[in-house]
């Protein structure tokens, strides 16, 4: 029916069976749209947050999703500035999720503020001084630029691509895309640290502030590496799914071994320095205002010292050590493993510093505040997901998202072709079924 | 023109972009912004001229100045009277809440006649012709039938020419009962008729005090005029005077006394009783005082301090010897040691035993009717009406002798009895009261034992409130006939509990008033023309503001711009004039005295086994207890400790709810005798291990949607205890059973 | 010249004297048409300017102890004006006033983005989770002085600002540039039965606060008298609200201290 759509030499389900499976992805849309709209005309009071938890479950998924949209640009420097060509193999995919990332990012912003009417106030009557400030003014822009980054792709739709005047805007975007690849690592360098920044300013709450290197705090630098070193992760573990899913193979493995050694590198060198800023911060700047490292972790129902381990340990140095080394990222198991489990460290970290942030108590008499979302919480915290799998569907449905598609997947066989490296073979896939939700 | 795929989308991308470069949603937004920062459904206040009015405060006995901070006809906010001798500037948590109650959903806002069954809240709006009638007939009819001693009146006090109109109007119409709510007053009354012969009230010169023993007086609870007793408090706190608190709880009183001695509950006249036996054997009373102004010391020595060794005190209260010895050579060695009782706020009287007990260690000391001691502080006598002159049908009603039992035989001191009505009107068959007026009072939640006050109020076939808010007793009225509030009339207020000078304070009407209402002064005299001569004659006012002036005569002009006149200069006299007795001294009244000391105790009721906790209460300022409740303002500031959602929490000592498996904020059912109720439990280390505290205060039914259904009500599950030597109700908690739910 | 020298507004608010009774806080709900809803239970979306705590010492009967805390907005100067939740302010929405040493707050600017609630350590700032809904006919006592927020902003104690504003427009149709100590006090201290909260200008020698606190401005405002102290004084907010008590273990629980520091040491 929508073949005409359907990018050349590439195979896709017949639309009605594509439509039907999408169907369960649709309904939780709806849902998360029901619940967004509740929040706008009802008003906050439809989440469970409070004076104590100001931020909370979607703050953090913000948060989580910027870091994880951090694959695009860092996968756009590794290509454009940097000059690793064969990237360009999943750049397109990491644009994609890049641009969900952001414009989910932007869209929980615009639910999480009281009076959503007035959110242009932060460009209006900009503070320079505060952390939000610019990261408005930085993932605005950003988000621009993953638009115009994102916009070739879909020019090059087949029945687009064929109005000329489409062809040539698309040829030339291409041209220039180098400069917006470097805009947007810019961009993203200084957003991705303010995030980082947004708590670790908050000189007045101990366990968020993180002393700093000239007027920036520790955490703007550890956020934007944790995005270079666990970006990428996640645009592989969302590749590795979508091939799960349509039952393909979409990039080569050397493509994904070239991105995974960088990000494991990258990942190596951040729990180091991760490492570094806890061990500073518990034993200096805790102390200098009269608390442990037990403080921030004990007498409370959830927040233990396992998230210290799951984090750094579990989510940092483990999947690290698995990048690193050629084994590792070759093993598809492994390899799997390990950017998921950078995924949940990643995840973790951000919990701690939004919602951690907000559960340690300050004032020496009170207790830890515990906070569990309302449903509507959940419905709009999930609404970006529906979103990220609708589009990343339609985009893998009508664009050439993957260019090795079908070079890997030839139509004429219709066969498929034998695996490259034998451990790609069923068994192993079987066994680790990456978390599909 | 044909639409090829081209133009079209070249149409879209283009109007997007005009549409984005024209001012429109530029101007849109700003629009949108401007519009949220000015919704309509947000109030704007209206701006007006400001003026200020002086009036007193009618929400609690404590009798304090208010100013009132108006805005052209409305009223925003009520602020202390600066200078004021009783609050000089300071207010409390209910009286800065009272706009909350002018203007409030609690409000009657006219006549109401009871639609449905009583208590079923169903009303229909009646003219003030046709409810006066309505009650005149009834009225007429009583008497018609030579039983006007049927009718009854409980009012909240009977000072004033409110309460005095009421009081007169029963007379004139053949009744004696005028009853008024029970509290401490009435046990410091009787403790003063019967030690000093005098018929005052008891004032506390607590400003000049250097040592406060307080036997569980709720200091910083309520008692006495709350705003001054803080004040009293802040300068002891600067001055170094030594407080010590008695009582089995650490209440706000407690923790902010230099010393806590917990003591078990209901044991305090005990401890008075051997504190005085300690002064006495180590002679350290004031020997000129004892020996010129008083008589009786070594009779009630021998016959009532006799049995009360330290060891004998200990065992009672828990208290050591030691603490006992050294607390009393402390306190007779302060200059100006002052002895007060009466529990928490003084909702309950209490033991006579007690007061004459604690009143006799000020005596010991000599600090009655002295700087810094206690005062006997004359009635007012401003309210000089004419004799009542009353017919045969009145004199023969009067010629019955109170409902309550107050000043038979049996109960000869005593002057109101509300507790006992409960249980007469229950026994009788038909009601003894056939018609009830309630005046600013509001027994239907005030009244312990509630399962018997139902019974009681049931029988009786008419019941009348003059309440201006919809109280429980109001609810469960037939009629109510809506004062104006305290903001919007004219009164008197010739009171302010525990003040040690003559006061009256003028209640004036700050704004006109927002709901048809009619002073029940008006009411009075308009029901008593309805009924015609001999009551009729009682009332020769056109109205009542006329009454007031005229019974104020010159104090009505100054009283306006003021809002009160003290007697600045009043002294009480301490030599031999100061007392009415047959002595002509202060009398330790041992006769008295030893009835008295024998119940200085009473039982809490209940058994152990069945239940083997001690029930007590714990009154707060953010909590009313007495006629009115607490405004939205007030109950937001109950702490979560005490309220949660809808449940009440009860503290227990984290060592009795280890014993019952019990933790901080579980579901507890609560049973004594008298009822029982689900609540949760808040684990306090400042209550003693055995024994539970209830907050007071709530469990409302009525009232409005602020406080209703909020927490449990204390008098649910407790009853009147009485007194074998007074009549009055002494109950100081109950036995009680707290088990897992 | 005299009248310019910059004013620092601050309070003591003396712990021993403090009843508890939560007449400040409802002397703030009336002056400041704070809004209140059905069930305040949840002490976490209840709007309290000034909310009064209560501390324990933790001890077992009967040596337990109590003591109440009164808070308002602390008026953090930070590092000279720089107050934990001024500077996150995206919009400005939020100042610190160098004149007068009150942090504002702009309702009408305030886009409720929340992040100066996540900056204050003191739990001082409230989100309008709902609209303000007063009774029929109760909004007849709302102070036209103050204006009632909408929903979905921030807002807090501002000592009172326009009782600040109202002083000063007196006092220059009088022809006065200086305020007297008495010509500008916050309702909350003037309602206090207790007497327990003291306001005034920390810089003015003639002023109680000053007197009694004897701030040290050297040493960031750290008082002189050893019986007052700041809560969390360590987190270097520099707040402006200053406590008295005589009793040790209430100090020690103003602030964190290691198990070898002690109050007034440990920095
Ligand atoms: N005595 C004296 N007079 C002055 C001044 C002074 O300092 N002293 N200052 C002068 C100056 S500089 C100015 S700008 C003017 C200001 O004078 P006005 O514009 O009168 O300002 P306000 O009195 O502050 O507020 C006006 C009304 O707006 C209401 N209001 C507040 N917020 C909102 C909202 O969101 N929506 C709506 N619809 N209403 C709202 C307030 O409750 C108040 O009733 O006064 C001038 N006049
Ligand atoms: N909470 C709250 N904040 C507000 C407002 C509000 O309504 N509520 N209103 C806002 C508005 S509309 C305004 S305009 C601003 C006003 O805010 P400000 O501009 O701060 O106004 P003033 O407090 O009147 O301060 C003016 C200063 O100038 C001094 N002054 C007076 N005459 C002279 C002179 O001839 N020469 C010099 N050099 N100095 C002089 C005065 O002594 C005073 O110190 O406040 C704003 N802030
Ligand atoms: S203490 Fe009583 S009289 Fe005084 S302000 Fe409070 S309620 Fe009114
Ligand atoms: S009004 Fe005064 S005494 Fe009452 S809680 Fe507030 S500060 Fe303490
Ligand atoms: S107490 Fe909180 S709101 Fe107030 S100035 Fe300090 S940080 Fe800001
Ligand atoms: S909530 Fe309002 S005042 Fe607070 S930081 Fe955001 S915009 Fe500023
Ligand atoms: S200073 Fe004013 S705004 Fe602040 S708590 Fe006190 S009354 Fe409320």
């Amino acid at each position: 029916m929508d073949d005409a759509l359907i990018p050349k030499g590439v195979k896709r389900c017949p639309l009605p069976e594509f439509l039907m499976k999408l169907g369960p992805v649709v309904a939780l849309l709806l849902w998360g749209v029901v619940a967004m709209f509740m929040c706008w005309i009802k008003g906050l009071n439809q989440t469970n947050m409070n004076d104590s938890y100001g931020f909370a479950l979607w703050i953090w998924a913000d948060l989580t999703v910027i870091a994880l949209g951090g694959g695009a640009f860092f996968t756009g420097l590794l290509r454009y500035i940097i000059g690793k060509d064969k990237l360009k193999e999943i750049l397109n995919f990491a644009v994609l999720i890049g641009f969900i990332c952001y414009s989910s990012a932007l869209l929980i912003l615009a639910i999480d503020i009281g009076q959503p009417l007035r959110g242009w106030f932060i460009f209006w009557h900009a503070n320079v001084h505060s952390m939000l400030t610019e990261v408005a003014f930085c993932l605005t822009c950003y988000f621009g630029v993953l638009t115009i980054e994102y916009l070739p792709l879909v020019l090059e739709n087949r029945q687009i691509d064929r109005v000329p005047f489409f062809h040539n805007l698309s040829h030339n975007m291409h041209e220039i895309m180098p400069v917006f690849a470097a805009t947007g690592a810019f961009l993203s360098f200084f957003h991705q640290g303010s995030l980082g920044g947004v708590a670790g300013v908050l000189f007045a709450r101990p366990f968020a502030y993180r002393e700093g290197i000239f007027i920036w705090p520790w955490t703007f630098f550890l956020f934007t590496w944790s995005a270079a070193a666990y970006g990428p992760c996640f645009t592989i573990m969302l590749a590795k799914i979508t091939e799960k899913i349509t039952g393909k193979r979409l990039v080569k493995d050397d493509v994904y071994a070239l991105l995974a050694k960088i990000a494991g590198w990258m990942m190596a060198t951040y729990v180091v320095a991760k490492i570094v800023d806890t061990w500073y911060w518990a034993t200096v700047t805790a102390p200098s205002k009269g608390q442990t490292l037990m403080d921030f972790y004990s007498n409370n129902p959830f927040y233990g010292i396992w998230i210290l381990i799951l984090e750094i340990g579990v989510g940092g140095v483990i999947p690290a050590a698995i990048l690193i080394t050629r084994k590792g990222r070759r093993t598809p198991f492994l390899l799997v493993t390990a950017v998921v489990l950078g995924v949940v460290g990643v995840c973790v970290n951000r919990w701690a510093m939004v919602l951690q942030v907000m559960a340690v108590p300050v004032l020496p008499f009170e207790g830890w505040p515990m906070y569990y979302p309302s449903w509507q919480e959940v419905a709009t915290t999930l609404l970006p997901v529906a979103y990220g799998i609708l589009l990343v569907a339609f985009s893998y449905r009508y664009l050439p998202v993957f260019p090795q598609e079908p070079e890997l997947n030839p139509i004429v066989t219709e066969a498929r072709e034998p695996a490259e490296s034998e451990a790609t073979g069923g068994a192993g896939d079987a066994e680790m079924k990456p978390a599909e939700a | 023109m044909k639409m090829d795929r081209r133009s079209f989308l070249s149409f879209v991308i283009g109007g997007a972009a005009g549409t984005a470069l024209s001012p429109l949603p530029w101007k849109l937004t700003d629009d949108l912004a401007i519009w949220s920062q000015n919704w309509p459904w947000t109030p704007v206040p209206e701006r007006g001229e400001v003026s200020f009015v002086k009036t007193t405060c009618m929400l609690c006995p404590g009798g304090c100045g208010v100013t009132v901070r108006k805005v052209g006809d409305r009223a925003v906010k009520i602020e202390g009277t600066k200078g004021h001798p009783v609050n000089d500037g300071g207010i409390c948590i209910l009286g800065l809440s009272g706009l909350q109650l002018l203007y409030g959903p609690a409000r009657v806002p006219s006549p109401l006649r009871r639609a449905g069954e009583r208590g079923q809240n169903r009303w229909e709006k009646l003219s003030w012709d046709e409810a006066l009638s309505l009650v005149a007939e009834r009225l007429a009819g009583l008497r018609e039938k030579k039983l006007p001693h049927t009718v009854a009146c409980i009012s909240g006090t009977d000072t004033g020419t409110v309460p005095r109109l009421m009081e007169r109007f029963l007379a004139a119409y053949g009744s004696p009962n005028f009853i008024r709510t029970p509290s401490m007053r009435d046990s410091y009354e009787m403790t003063l008729h019967l030690m000093q012969g005098v018929q005052a009230s008891a004032g506390f010169d607590v400003e000049h005090a250097d040592f406060i023993l307080s036997f569980g007086s709720g200091i910083l609870e309520g008692w006495g005029s709350p705003v001054r007793m803080f004040r009293a408090h802040s300068k002891w706190k600067e001055t170094g005077v030594k407080v010590v608190q008695i009582e089995p709880r650490l209440s706000n009183t407690a923790a902010k006394s230099d010393k806590w001695i917990p003591v078990n509950p209901g044991s305090e006249g005990i401890l008075a009783l051997g504190l005085a036996r300690v002064i006495v054997e180590e002679s350290l009373y004031r020997k000129a005082f004892i020996d010129t102004y008083t008589s009786g010391l070594e009779a009630w020595t021998r016959e009532v301090l006799g049995r009360w060794t330290p060891e004998n005190v200990e065992q009672a209260t828990g208290v050591d010897k030691s603490t006992l010895v050294a607390l009393a050579r402390s306190f007779a060695g302060a200059r100006r040691p002052l002895a007060i009782c009466g529990r928490g706020r003084g909702d309950t009287p209490g033991s006579i035993g007690e007061f004459m007990a604690v009143h006799a260690l000020n005596a010991l000391v000599g600090n009655i009717n002295r700087k810094g001691g206690v005062w006997a502080v004359p009635d007012p006598d401003y309210i000089q009406w004419p004799e009542v002159e009353t017919d045969a049908v009145a004199a023969a009603g009067l010629q019955q002798g109170r409902i309550d039992g107050a000043g038979s035989k049996k109960y000869i001191h005593a002057r109101h009895l509300l507790h006992r009505l409960p249980e007469i009107v229950d026994a009788s068959d038909p009601s003894v009261v056939q018609a009830l007026f309630v005046l600013e009072a509001n027994p239907y939640y005030t009244l312990p034992d509630r399962d018997l006050l139902k019974k009681a109020w049931k029988k009786i076939p008419f019941i009348v409130s003059f309440s201006s808010f919809m109280d429980e007793t109001a609810r469960n009225a037939d009629l109510i006939l809506p004062n104006p509030m305290y903001l919007e009339r004219y009164e008197d207020v010739p009171y302010a509990r525990g003040f040690n000078k003559p006061l009256i304070g003028l209640a004036k009407p700050v704004t006109a008033p927002q709901f048809n209402t009619l002073p029940t002064g008006d009411v009075l005299i308009r029901l008593a023309r309805a009924l015609g001569d001999p009551v009729a004659g009682a009332f020769p006012w056109e109205n009542y503001e006329q009454c007031l002036s005229e019974t104020l005569q010159d104090m009505w002009e100054p009283l306006q711009e003021t809002g009160y006149q003290v007697a600045s200069d009043f002294e009480p006299g301490s030599g031999s004039g100061a007392f009415d007795t047959a002595s002509g001294k202060f009398e330790f009244n041992p006769e008295k005295a030893r009835e008295a000391a024998a119940h200085v105790s009473v039982q809490a009721r209940g058994e152990a086994p069945g239940y083997p906790l001690i029930l007590i209460p714990s009154d707060s300022m953010r909590r009313a207890t007495g006629y009115i409740g607490d405004p939205p303002f007030v109950v937001k500031t109950v702490p979560e400790t005490v309220l949660k959602g809808n449940d009440l929490l009860v503290e227990i000592n984290p060592e009795t709810a280890k014993a019952l498996g019990l933790s901080e904020g579980k579901r507890a059912v609560l049973k004594t005798p008298k009822g029982q109720a689900r609540v949760r439990v808040h684990l306090f280390h400042g209550v003693a291990p055995g024994v539970v505290a209830m907050p007071t205060g709530l469990g409302h039914q009525a009232y409005d949607a602020y406080l209703a259904g909020k927490g449990v009500n204390f008098n649910d599950l407790i009853a009147a205890v009485e007194d074998g030597a007074s009549g009055l109700n002494a109950a100081w908690g109950i036995r009680a059973k707290l088990s897992r739910a | 010249m005299k009248h310019e020298q910059a004013k620092k507004y601050g309070m003591v608010i003396d712990l021993d004297k403090c009843t508890g009774c939560g007449a400040c806080m409802v002397a703030c709900m009336a002056e400041n048409n704070i809004p209140f809803k059905k069930d305040e239970t949840n002490k976490l979306d209840s709007i309290t300017w000034m909310r009064v705590y209560q501390l324990t010492n933790g001890k077992p009967f009967p040596n337990t102890d109590i003591c109440y805390i009164p808070r308002p907005c602390m008026h953090c100067e930070g590092d000279h004006g720089h107050s934990p939740c001024v500077s996150v302010c995206p919009a400005t929405a939020t100042d610190y006033s160098l004149k007068t040493g009150i942090v504002s707050q702009i309702y009408t600017r305030c886009f409720g983005c929340r992040y100066c609630m996540a900056a204050c350590p003191y739990h001082a700032r409230y989100f309008n989770w709902w609209d303000p809904v007063w009774p029929d006919g109760m909004e007849k006592y709302l102070n036209p002085d103050v204006s009632p927020r909408m929903r979905g902003v921030v807002e807090k104690c501002s000592f009172c600002f326009h009782r600040y504003q109202l002083a000063m427009n007196k006092a220059f149709l009088e022809g006065r540039r200086e305020l007297e100590e008495a010509q500008y006090q916050t309702a909350c201290a003037q309602a206090c039965p207790a007497g327990a909260i003291v306001f005034g200008d920390l810089n003015n020698t003639k002023h109680r606060v000053h007197r009694i606190v004897q701030p040290d401005p050297a040493h960031g405002g750290r008082p002189k008298n050893p019986k007052a102290f700041r809560l969390l004084e360590r987190l270097g907010t520099n707040p402006k609200v200053y406590y008295l008590s005589s009793r040790e273990w209430v100090r020690r629980l103003a602030d964190h201290y290691l198990p070898n520091e002690t109050p007034g040491k440990g920095h």
